[in-house]
């Protein structure tokens, strides 16, 4: 696994694997904690496209945990909002 | 003002509209993309029985039916967040905010990432990406593509692919990691892909499956699987090979690939590169679940029916009064089965609201029987334990919410 | 119009029928694009991948999803920042420029001494 502390895992915010893993034994957090203290899932997606690799991040890491553990949370908006679309939509 | 809001011009949702506006509900189909379909548009795949499921021919066939049922079909419109207000939801969209006692949520399915050293680069995309450029834009992806992923989905646009003449070169694993996990072991993708093996084009692999259910052959397949892979239609599946990253500096150029073990532990010095000038990055599907989570829906976590999924009624019913789901989002299966499901929770809406008077029970049953018995004909089955997860959800629903919602369903809303 | 990267025949889904063509420009060129047609598409098959940087790193980046999740592909068009090329629809006369890199003149700074 020699490459994989460099890659990108929040690709809004350029939070690497490294990064992730480090904070999250360092500190044995929640997926909230760790996107606080990094960024991750901070950035325009909304944590849409790293989230389940957080999640699973997490649950490699803290003892105990099991997949799905993890309950969903999301918050509004959950797109984002522009004021009038570009390019129109079709009647 | 609508009587039903349904996000989502998908299967589900065009079909749930048809049986809504056939009560003579007043329908709002909204849809983020350009055109309604949905997921759908990019299907194109032959049944065992030799027909061509045509996904755009079924879009537009659903479509003229919502249409001609007065159902206002909106495209180009996202909606960031639901909201109940009183006895009615909120719809907030970046084209404004509509109301509605009923929604149905039938927003369908995501794809799971798999990171991959360098797969930020132009060119790199997901296999649904790959899909919709292919058969809804008629645009080629690239000359040469690696597909990083071995799985149905992966396999049923690569046939797609293969079909528009596009060249795949190969298909590898990803490394195996605690993103990945079982993507990158061979057994467990040997074991997976088997269970679909019934559905497999070249002839070896199906002979090969039913010695291969067994384990131990399994480990010995495993261990002598051909390096070169085997062909999928031209294209080699390498089963004992892991993308380990992708290279190039303003695109993709190529991906260094290494050998695995069985278990998916790299070979070390086994490094090569192979040149392509595009990726696609398998990853699965999961219920595409964010709205109904704002909205405040209860969930639970069922594997087998890929994650997340909001908690629903085989009546399309969730815990929450006048919000409904249907589709991809209770659970990973077909287009056939969202489309049934939409009917479903099309009906069940046109009850609560108070149609139909003795009928409409008898014709939701049929409806949900309906949704059975396209699930046991099914071509194709993205996870062979669907059953079992529609019966824990079933269950949990019978438990938590089953008699109270009965009740409640004899009520007019709105 | 050139046709190289397009799917014209199609053994299952036919030809591809007659569309109209219309011009857009992107960062300053001008380029062809079919009607009814997403922005990102048609990028693709004008041989475009990168769509945008990144706004701190100036990495290069082009779509991902495509159905409008990642927002990797945005855009700025008729001057409008942050728009999704792959759920919006080329029109003509369309001006759409590529994200940019924001300007860090600290890090700059730093960068050059």
């Amino acid at each position: 696994m020699a490459n994989m502390e460099d890659v990108i895992i929040c690709r809004c915010e350029e939070v690497t694997y490294g990064d992730l893993l480090s904070t999250a034994n360092k500190h044995k957090c929640t997926a909230r904690e760790l996107k606080l203290r990094t960024r991750a899932g901070m950035g325009f997606c909304g944590g849409r496209t790293c989230r389940l690799s957080i999640d699973r991040i997490i649950e490699s890491v803290v003892p105990d945990m099991k997949q799905g553990d993890i309950p969903l949370k999301y918050q509004p908006p959950v797109r984002p909002m522009t004021f009038g679309t570009v390019g129109e939509r079709h009647e | 003002m609508s009587d039903c809001i349904i996000i989502g011009a998908g299967p589900a949702g065009l079909a749930g509209a048809i049986a809504c506006a056939r009560f003579g509900l007043h329908v709002t189909v909204l849809d983020e993309f350009i055109k309604p379909g949905g997921r759908l548009l990019g299907q194109l795949h032959q049944e065992p029985s030799g027909e061509w499921w045509n996904g755009i021919k079924e879009a537009e066939r659903l479509h003229q039916e919502a249409i001609q049922l007065s159902v206002d079909i909106r495209c180009g419109v996202s909606v960031y967040n639901l909201e109940k207000e009183d006895s009615c939801w909120n719809v907030y969209t970046n084209a404004g905010t509509f109301t509605a006692p009923f929604v149905l949520v039938a927003t369908g399915a995501a794809e799971f990432p798999i990171p991959v050293p360098g797969w930020t680069l132009p060119g790199v995309m997901s296999i649904g990406a790959a899909q919709v450029m292919t058969n809804v834009h008629r645009v080629q992806v690239g000359k040469k593509g690696i597909i990083i992923g071995a799985n149905i989905l992966a396999f049923a646009i690569l046939n797609e692919l293969q079909l528009a003449g596009i060249h795949v070169d190969r298909i590898v694993l990803p490394e195996k990691s605690a993103i990945s996990q079982k993507a990158g072991e061979p057994e467990e993708v040997l074991k997976s892909l088997l269970n679909a093996a019934h559905l497999a084009p070249s002839p070896l692999l199906r002979l090969g499956s039913r010695f291969m259910k067994n384990e131990w052959f399994r480990q010995l397949g495993l261990r002598f699987y051909p390096k070169g892979g085997m062909k999928v239609n031209g294209t080699p599946l390498q089963l004992r090979k892991a993308a380990i990253e992708i290279i190039g500096q303003h695109q993709v150029e190529g991906v260094k690939v290494v050998d695995i073990g069985v278990d998916g532990t790299i070979v070390p010095g086994s490094e090569e590169i192979y040149e392509a000038d595009f990726v696609c990055i398998a990853g699965g599907l999961y219920p595409l679940a964010e709205l109904t989570a704002v909205a405040g829906c209860p969930f639970q976590f069922v594997p087998e029916l890929g994650g997340h999924v909001p908690v629903h009624s085989e009546w399309m019913e969730t815990p929450l009064p006048g919000l409904f789901v249907a589709g991809n989002i209770t659970g990973i299966e077909s287009g056939k089965i969202a489309m049934a499901q939409g009917t479903v929770a099309g009906l069940a809406i046109a009850k609560h609201a108070g149609k139909g008077r003795n009928a409409i029970d008898h014709q939701i049953e049929h409806a949900v029987q309906h949704v059975r018995n396209v699930r046991a004909s099914a071509a194709i089955q993205f996870n062979p334990q669907i059953e079992s997860g529609r019966q824990k959800m079933k269950e949990l629903w019978e438990q938590e919410y089953g008699s109270k919602l009965n009740r409640a369903s004899e009520e007019r809303i709105g | 119009m050139k046709d190289m990267s397009r799917i014209i025949d199609h053994p299952v889904l036919g030809k591809m029928p007659d569309r109209k063509v219309l011009e857009f420009q992107f960062d300053g060129h001008t380029y062809q694009a079919y009607e009814n047609e997403t922005i990102a598409a048609a990028l693709l098959a004008n041989g475009i991948r990168k769509l945008r940087v990144h706004e701190e790193s100036g990495n290069p980046r082009g779509i991902y999803c495509n159905i409008g999740h990642c927002m990797e592909c945005r855009v700025t068009v008729n001057g409008q920042d942050n728009v999704r090329s792959c759920l919006t629809v080329v029109k003509e006369g369309m001006v759409v420029e590529s994200g940019k890199q924001l300007p860090n003149i600290i890090k700059r700074m730093v960068e050059q001494s």
